[in-house]
């Protein structure tokens, strides 16, 4: 900035200019950004441009956006796509709450489940509350929260399952759709006491055929008697025939009938 | 639609030194880069340009620079390119290197054009899109020594627009040039007389766009 010095007029004729510019500084133009004086430099943030405020702020006009972001993520699809088929597919469906296991431990749990034909699926709730909400599955929506996994197969075997998952503290069962039926945890485990479905086949069976069996064993016990009667009559000849030594054979029969 | 095509479509080259090189050395007159243009600022035969923001020299590798990159990126056949800056003919000396102050002015070492904010420094027009020409231009654009940005006319009608309507609609009732053409605060001791033409929106060199 051009600094002042104060000339003083000479009395004699010729005179000396008012203003004379020192050589201070740099020039004007610089290829750096100049530093400008400090009087200039709030002058330059009294005169900055103010831009105009509209009398009803932005944010209040807009409230259409409700949240309506789909997107319809081709992968978000594919996983609903997943979701549903897993809930088609498998005949037991279990959810259990998931704490941060260690991965050997979650190796291990996944190895002995499979060995059992049981699929352990990690689902994204966000993807799995819409498609349940649409499905008939809506008492399982309040499973959902928070971490989880589920267990699928198209088995039941229940008894392993609660084998595997009582070594397990992390992981704890919250509820279960078996056969499109809502069990709750106390479900699974009487279903798990209950025995194998071949044996209560084998009982009904065994209970259903015991009236008739029974009912053929009332019918022939008057032939049956008939005949064991005639068979010892027989065989009570047959000794009188062979001799004295068979006497006290018969006796001893006839004795015991 | 009423485009005329110039004779050769691709940039001219330029000369390092112009056909009759200077003998007398000339003072350094850097007011040649302060301040708005006046020439060159309107499109005339192209669409598209190169707008420069900023003063500064384009020296003859920015030249070379420039004809290379945008003849290798667009089409010859269907679109032109025109130079809107003359060719280097402001002498430059520098003195050797390792050596004091004095003994004179050092010799010609070379040539520059001066280039002031506002300007256009290329046209390019024919039948392409904006979006076409835009990357070369960007990428031009970002190695010249001053700030500058590739625009269409509509463009640079719309930055003027715009320009105007901040001066209109400015909420602060004090501006740079009231208060320095008032001479308010006798704050006139602390700039140039330059501050009365410039009003506050270039500082050396540089332009400030976001002032009013």
């Amino acid at each position: 900035a051009p600094a002042l010095s104060a000339a003083r007029l000479p009395l004699s004729t010729g005179w000396l200019p008012a203003l004379q510019f020192v050589r201070r500084g740099s020039k004007a133009v610089t290829r750096h950004w100049k530093a400008m004086h400090f009087q200039r430099q709030k002058l330059m943030a009294v005169t900055e441009y103010v831009a105009p405020r509209p009398a009803v702020p932005p944010r209040c006009l807009t409230p259409r956006k409700e949240r309506v972001e789909e997107e319809d993520n081709g992968y978000a699809r594919l996983l609903r796509r997943q979701v549903e088929e897993v809930f088609r597919d498998n005949r037991m469906i279990a959810v259990c709450q998931y704490n941060s296991m260690p991965g050997e431990d979650m190796v291990l749990m996944r190895h002995y489940l499979r060995k059992h034909n049981i699929e352990v699926k990690f689902v994204l709730n966000e993807i799995v509350r819409p498609v349940l909400s649409q499905s008939k599955y809506k008492n399982l929506l309040p499973l959902f929260v928070a971490r989880n996994i589920l267990l699928v197969s198209p088995e039941l075997k229940a008894k392993e399952m609660l084998r595997v998952l009582k070594g397990m503290p992390q992981i704890n069962l919250l509820g279960a759709c078996i056969d499109n039926t809502i069990l709750s945890r106390q479900g699974v485990e009487n279903l798990a006491k209950l025995p194998s479905l071949e044996v209560s086949q084998g009982q009904t069976v065994g209970a259903l055929a015991l009236l008739p069996s029974q009912m053929s064993s009332l019918l022939q016990r008057g032939s049956a008697h008939l005949t064991a009667l005639l068979d010892e009559h027989i065989r009570r000849l047959q000794a009188r025939e062979t001799g004295s030594p068979a006497e006290p054979a018969p006796a001893q029969s006839s004795g015991t009938h | 639609a009423g485009i005329t095509f110039p004779e050769r479509t691709k940039l001219k080259f330029m000369e390092k030194v112009p056909a009759v090189p200077k003998v007398k050395r000339e003072p350094r007159q850097l007011r040649d880069i302060r301040g708005p243009s006046h020439e060159a600022t309107e499109f005339t035969q192209g669409q598209y340009g190169i707008l420069a923001l900023g003063g500064g020299y384009l020296h003859w590798g920015h030249f070379e620079m420039i004809r290379l990159t945008i003849g290798r990126s667009m089409d010859p056949k269907t679109m032109f390119a025109i130079w809107r800056v003359p060719a280097p003919y402001k002498p430059v000396t520098r003195k050797s290197l390792g050596h004091r102050m004095g003994g004179g002015k050092g010799p010609i070492d070379h040539y520059v054009t001066a280039v002031k904010s506002g300007r256009l420094v290329v046209e390019v027009g024919g039948r392409c899109e904006f979006g076409e020409v835009k990357p070369f231009l960007t990428q031009v654009a970002r190695k010249l020594p001053f700030p500058a940005v590739p625009i269409s006319r509509d463009g640079l009608q719309q930055m003027r627009q715009e320009e105007e309507e901040k001066k209109l609609n400015n909420q602060n009732p004090w501006t740079f040039e009231r208060v320095v053409t008032a001479n308010m605060l006798g704050i006139r001791k602390y700039l140039s007389p330059y501050d009365l033409r410039l009003k506050g929106r270039y500082w050396g060199k540089f332009y400030l766009k976001h002032r009013v």
